[in-house]
């Protein structure tokens, strides 16, 4: 990816009317540097203002910064050049309903899911269709649509998605084991993960910035950490290890090996303390211990 | 002398540093390094730059952006390490695939050391 921004951004650099600036754009908001995305996609829109995917790019970049009049603003000159733009209706209809506009938001999806935007939106229809409160709620915490998501690219045909999921930081259930780290957790930014050798979440949620459950994707996504420390300990001679820290520009995020090759994660705003951070992830790990040796219920 | 001499001089000072390093995070190799005797540089080079490189990699592909420090606690010792990744700004890119790593002591203050790595890392290209 560094390379590709590199190259991109070398190529827009000789050439600033290239339309390389669109995936230059689009790389950079996935990276989360939302700043510089917009600015390049911004300029890039300066030169191409008819082109619909500078449009939507700038669009998605907007949700993200949760500018959401901007987003709109965007969508609508998108669907005035291109009526049957689906990740234009999504992104609407993901808006309106955010905004409690349920009406906007069951056209919107309406229109995405006559123009065969897949199963995801016609499920999400249903339930804007039938929401009222907790079913709204459900619907927004799922991950049938995300801001994230918003691309044609994105959209999921997979018949078996389900429109039930329920939104787990809701749930009062105390065997629920989304639940395992909850009472653990102080402070809204703060959460955790209970991950086995292979990267599958056993316990714990992870929630995003904008409330939605991303726990599968963090935890495929940070086991493969574990396995490399595993690999560096067998060569270095420091004995085993007991925990990983980082800090990215999003977060800080702890690391600590459980029995049998399981993980438990805990992240925070960038704004903790890494000694508080710590401490959650040595109360975590206890939880985790205790949890797993009682097979997998709270003891 | 390397234009990093003074860079982890200031490191290895800090009570419990057995060596610090600048590596290259693309190829694991040593581009200076303060090593205690019986250190072996290479070998540390090239796992702290891979851990390195897999933890960033790692962060950025679950959308946390990109690491700025990385500390890992073991039994008998710990490894720190800062980089300051190659990013995108309006002037272009800047950065660097050099990353600073430090092997301590597990006794030693990673609160001091956290802050001359931070400190150092601006002095990377």
């Amino acid at each position: 990816m560094v390379d590709d921004i590199r190259r991109w951004s070398d190529e827009l650099a000789h050439d600033p009317s290239s339309l390389v600036f669109l995936q230059l754009g689009e790389a950079l908001r996935r990276q989360g540097q939302l700043d510089v995305a917009l600015k390049i996609a911004l300029r890039g829109l300066e030169r191409h203002s008819h082109d619909v995917a500078a449009h939507d790019l700038v669009a998605r970049i907007a949700v993200d910064r949760r500018d959401f009049m901007r987003a709109v603003e965007e969508w609508e000159i998108v669907l005035r050049l291109q009526p049957e733009h689906l990740g234009a209706m999504k992104g609407l209809g993901y808006i309106s309903f955010r905004q409690g506009r349920l009406d906007d938001a069951e056209r919107f999806l309406a229109r995405a899911a006559d123009g065969g935007a897949g199963t995801a939106v016609t499920n999400a229809l249903e339930t804007v269709r039938r929401s009222s409160g907790g079913a709204a709620e459900s619907w927004l915490a799922s991950d049938e649509i995300q801001p994230n998501d918003l691309n044609d690219s994105n959209v999921s045909n997979d018949p078996n998605e389900s429109t039930d999921a329920s939104d787990p930081s809701h749930s009062d259930d105390p065997n629920d084991p989304q639940r395992l780290f909850a009472d653990l957790l102080v402070d809204d930014g703060q959460t955790a993960l209970l991950l086995d050798a292979n990267g599958f979440v056993l316990g714990g949620i992870y929630m995003d910035g904008d409330g939605m459950d991303v726990s599968q994707e963090i935890g495929a996504q940070l086991c493969g950490i574990s396995e490399e420390v595993v690999r560096a300990m067998r060569h270095l001679d420091i004995g085993d290890w007991g925990s990983i820290t980082f800090e990215t520009h999003a977060a800080v995020i702890a690391m600590a090996p459980q029995t049998d090759g399981a993980l438990v994660v805990v992240a925070a705003s960038r704004a903790t303390p890494l000694g508080l951070l710590r401490r959650l992830l040595d109360r975590c790990g206890e939880r985790a211990a205790s949890w797993i040796g009682a097979g997998g219920r709270e003891s | 002398m390397s234009v990093f001499t003074s860079t982890l001089e200031a490191l290895t000072r800090q009570r419990g540093v057995r060596a610090s390093l600048i590596v290259s995070e693309s190829d694991g190799l040593i581009i200076d390094a303060r090593l205690r005797y019986g250190q072996d540089g290479e070998r540390v080079a090239a796992l702290a730059a891979s851990l390195y490189r897999k933890a960033r990699l790692s962060a950025s592909a679950a959308r946390l952006g990109s690491v700025a420090f990385l500390q890992l606690d073991a039994e008998r010792g710990r490894i720190c390490a800062a980089g300051r990744p190659l990013h995108w700004t309006p002037d272009g890119a800047i950065g660097s695939d050099l990353v600073i790593v430090v092997v301590a002591d597990p006794a030693a203050n990673v609160g001091l050391i956290r802050m001359e790595l931070l400190k150092a890392v601006e002095t990377l290209a």
